[in-house]
């Protein structure tokens, strides 16, 4: 009997987690403000991408395993994208 | 496409290989009979159980795991598995020589975990 | 009590299946209440199938013999511990087992990740929910592990050859792999599912997929350890369905690990991504379904049973699904960047995964091939170990190969001057070994020989990489601590080297003889004597009958020393079973293996001798193996920190 007591007290208790949401609604952002974090994520995420590559280069470099020539054909383009990426950014908080 | 063309041509030696012939027939004692060359022959063992591995030779018989089915006797050459007695499943590697199936290898099923209904 | 887990399990299915049915809603509609509804009833899961373990874990300590299952697979004399790892020695014990891990590291894995992933988790929650739902179906109606009976005096027993440590250790390990491999998965689907196919998935589940691979690999290790030293045939691993159902979901989980890194710096590969994702759970299930439900011929065969029809629906179900959905998604997944060189990381990772992933086939093509003979040519055929051994020849050698040159070769464009000079060392290294080799008399097998001097590379390899490194950063320590996953996989790839050398040296070049003694007779194995001294035979009686230990004292000399024992068990009820004698030489990484076959009427005895080189390498690599997945898994606090600002600075 004190089984199925226990076990009704845990049908009770998933109810009760599972209507929880319904009466204590999360604060709902505007849709706009989401999609604008949204870019500002992507753009972080490029100019994090772009510097982790860069810093990549410079360590293969230093340890011997892209000579010089490679490396300064490489370097260049590398550069370019982290600063596209934090023009970007910046022109992306601008607007604000 | 350098990736796609790699994996087809592994694909092509895998398929080539695999029917070429590495893989013997499994079989059950119901349907050993014609077979020659070497078999994978699965079966429970029927007693009565004699003699031993190695050169002399044990001999039992075989029937089908599911149900009866003619009795191939079995004469075995080497070493005995673990939990080997009347009424295992086993599975022999060998050939049918005459009316007898001479094995080289032997593997028994460990005793079933996982069955259908407990308890039973 | 049993009515009280049979609850729980009730709740735990209608939990899930709601976290299936409202999540989908919720993430459809973009309705933020019912998606956190949805979230907290899959977290509610975990709980009530804990409680149904609970139940079940006190029902098999307390030897409750009213329950089906505790009778079915404990006895009144089983051990606490035993009585214990008898929860997965059954199908439905195992079962709750994979549901319990299952809801637990979906909980884990939405609570972690449900402000920094919204658009992720709103769709995880229902995938991983339905999954759940599915294990939960069929714990409740179609294998329950609460079925009551009245007691019987005493239960049935655990098969005694299942009473021993591997069986506490090794199932719930395999399971922590399996089951983990369906975050990752959840993960992916999700991303397709919401559109976002970048590389946040990966990020977000990279020490899932990790530490999945990690138990998987380990667990197998174990298994592996089980059969070499208590089932004793004189092998670790022998191709068998049910070892290489655990196989083929870890090659294709490590083929991922390395292509996601692919993914993560140019956004290639995204296509094969998913794919690999979605194959490396497709055949943890696959595995899970070919173990339950007797289908294939195996040494672990287990009857035929009902469930294994269910568990067939839900792979067929589950393929479909990710079939269906990378197709969709095709257009968005498929890659803006192409592979700049044939000669550089990300081509070397290309080739260890073409090369994984052969392997892989080549063992689900085994492991399918007599279904597939059955149905095609109404005659079942079986590829045995001469299948196996030639394809992992072919396929992992040249993987061991790239493990050493992968790590040295720089992303985008190597120049082949500047590999060849980072390559001085390791080639001259493998020269020097492979002569060396070559004179102590390793050219008897030439496979044997590539493994050893392909090792001597990678290892080498490796500690240039480490030597380098310091030199740039300073100290060990620090490049380690900065970089924990690159290092990390280093340690992993020196454990698979370790792997490689055992297995090699305990194959191509081990000894086995067979040797008939009679009492006090000596015989001469490649440096070791032996002489068969007496004979000890001690009756027992157990819980499964009476049985006799027939023991063989052999001395050893000149290599070896001390004594041997060798036994053969005869068991009433069980049949014969063998204790191995192992005596393990560390200096020389050898091991002298001992069977007794045969006891002859005469007296004499019959012995099956092995000489197995550099085997406990394979034990010492999976420690190694252990410690470079956590070195690759720790928590990085910095890296953390990034994350946490990196959203702080998006939302403003």
């Amino acid at each position: 009997m004190i089984w199925l007591i226990l076990g009704a007290l845990i049908a009770a208790a998933a109810v009760a987690v599972v209507a929880l949401p319904f009466f204590r609604p999360a604060p709902d952002e505007a849709a706009a403000d989401e999609a604008v974090a949204e870019r500002r994520l992507e753009l972080i995420e490029e100019r994090d991408r772009a510097l982790a590559a860069l810093k990549e280069l410079e360590f293969d470099h230093r340890t011997g395993k892209i000579d010089d020539a490679d490396y300064r054909e490489l370097v260049g383009p590398l550069r370019r994208t982290a600063a596209a990426a934090l023009q970007a950014l910046d022109a992306l908080g601008a607007k604000e | 496409m350098v990736a796609l063309a790699v994996a087809g041509v592994l694909a092509v030696f895998l398929i080539y290989t695999a029917v070429g012939g590495s893989s013997t027939p499994l079989l059950q004692p119901s349907n050993l009979a014609g077979h020659p060359g070497t078999v994978s022959l699965t079966g429970k063992v029927v007693g009565p159980v004699a003699g031993e591995g190695q050169q002399a030779g044990l001999r039992f018989s075989l029937h089908n795991i599911n149900g009866a089915s003619p009795l191939v006797p079995v004469v075995f050459h080497g070493a005995v598995p673990d939990m080997f007695r009347v009424g295992r499943d086993v599975n022999l590697t060998g050939q049918l020589q005459g009316s007898s199936f001479v094995a080289t290898s032997m593997t028994t099923k460990c005793p079933s975990k996982y069955t259908a209904t407990p308890g039973t | 009590m049993a009515d009280l887990g049979r609850a729980a399990l009730v709740v735990s299915f209608l939990l899930t299946l709601y976290a299936a049915c409202a999540g989908t809603y919720g993430a459809l509609r973009k309705e933020r209440g019912v998606a956190d509804s949805a979230r907290n009833a899959l977290v509610a899961a975990f709980f009530s199938t804990a409680v149904a373990a609970v139940v079940l874990a006190l029902a098999l300590v307390n030897h409750d013999f009213s329950f089906a299952y505790v009778s079915a697979h404990t006895s009144r004399d089983l051990s606490t511990v035993y009585a214990l790892t008898a929860f997965w020695g059954g199908q439905e014990g195992s079962l709750l087992l994979w549901l319990l891990v299952l809801t637990g590291y979906g909980a884990l894995a939405v609570m972690l990740n449900r402000r920094l992933l919204r658009d992720l988790i709103v769709w995880v929650v229902p995938i991983v929910g339905a999954i759940a739902a599915f294990f939960s179906f069929v714990l409740v109606a179609v294998s329950s592990p609460f079925v009551t009976q009245t007691p019987p005096l005493d239960g049935a027993g655990l098969t005694p050859s299942l009473q021993n440590p591997y069986m506490v250790a090794h199932p719930p390990m395999l399971y922590l792999g399996y089951v983990g491999l369906t975050i990752p998965f959840a993960f992916a689907a999700a991303a397709m599912i919401s559109g976002h196919t970048d590389e946040r998935w990966i990020v977000a589940t990279r020490r899932w997929t990790l530490a999945a691979w990690m138990f998987l690999g380990f667990g197998q290790i174990l298994g592996a350890h089980w059969a070499y030293v208590e089932v004793g045939w004189g092998g670790y691993y022998a191709w068998d369905p049910v070892e290489n159902a655990a196989l083929m979901p870890w090659l294709a989980a490590t083929a991922f690990l390395h292509s996601v890194m692919i993914q993560e710096r140019k956004g290639m590969l995204r296509v094969w991504n998913m794919v690999l994702v979605a194959l490396a759970f497709e055949l943890a299930v696959f595995g899970d379904f070919l173990t339950r439900s007797g289908v294939i011929n195996s040494i672990h065969s287990f009857a035929k049973s009902s469930i294994g029809a269910w568990f067939l629906g839900f792979v067929v179900a589950t393929a479909v699904f990710s079939v269906v959905l990378i197709l969709w998604r095709l257009p968005l997944l498929r890659a803006r960047t192409k592979l700049e060189s044939a000669l550089s990381r990300e081509a070397t990772f290309l080739y260890n995964n073409l090369l994984l992933v052969a392997l892989c086939l080549t063992v689900l093509w085994g492991v399918l091939f007599p279904v597939l003979t059955d149905l095609f040519l109404s005659q079942p055929r079986t590829m045995s170990r001469p299948y196996y051994d030639f394809f992992l020849r072919i396929f992992g050698l040249p993987l061991l190969l790239l493990m050493g040159i992968g790590p040295l070769v720089a992303w985008r464009r190597a120049s082949a001057r500047a590999l060849l000079r980072t390559l001085r060392w390791p080639i001259a290294a493998a020269i020097v070994a492979g002569a060396a080799l070559v004179a102590v008399g390793a050219g008897s097998s030439r496979p044997g020989l590539i493994a050893y001097t392909f090792s001597a590379f990678v290892l080498t390899t490796i500690v240039v990489e480490l030597v380098r490194g310091t030199r740039a950063t300073g100290s060990l320590l620090q490049l380690v601590g900065r970089n924990r996953r690159r290092y990390g996989g280093y340690v992993v790839h020196a454990a698979i080297v370790l792997l490689a050398l055992g297995i090699a040296g305990s194959s191509a070049y081990q000894t086995n003889v067979e040797r008939q003694l009679k009492p006090g007779q000596t015989t001469k194995v490649d440096g070791y004597r032996l002489t068969y001294q007496r004979f000890q035979r001690t009756p027992s009686a157990t819980i499964s009958g009476r049985q006799v230990t027939n023991t063989a004292v052999l001395g050893v000399g000149g290599r070896g020393h001390g004594t041997l024992d060798t036994s053969l068990v005869e068991s009433t009820t069980l049949g014969p079973s063998h204790e191995v004698g192992i005596q393990t030489d560390w200096l020389r990484a050898q091991d002298l293996y001992v069977i007794l076959e045969q006891q002859n009427a005469d007296g004499s005895v019959l012995f099956q001798v092995f000489l197995k080189p550099l085997v406990n390498l394979i034990w010492i690599a999976g420690f190694v193996f252990l410690g470079g997945s956590l070195v690759a898994l720790w928590p990085d606090a910095r890296e953390q920190r990034r994350l946490v600002a990196r959203l702080a600075l998006a939302r403003g």
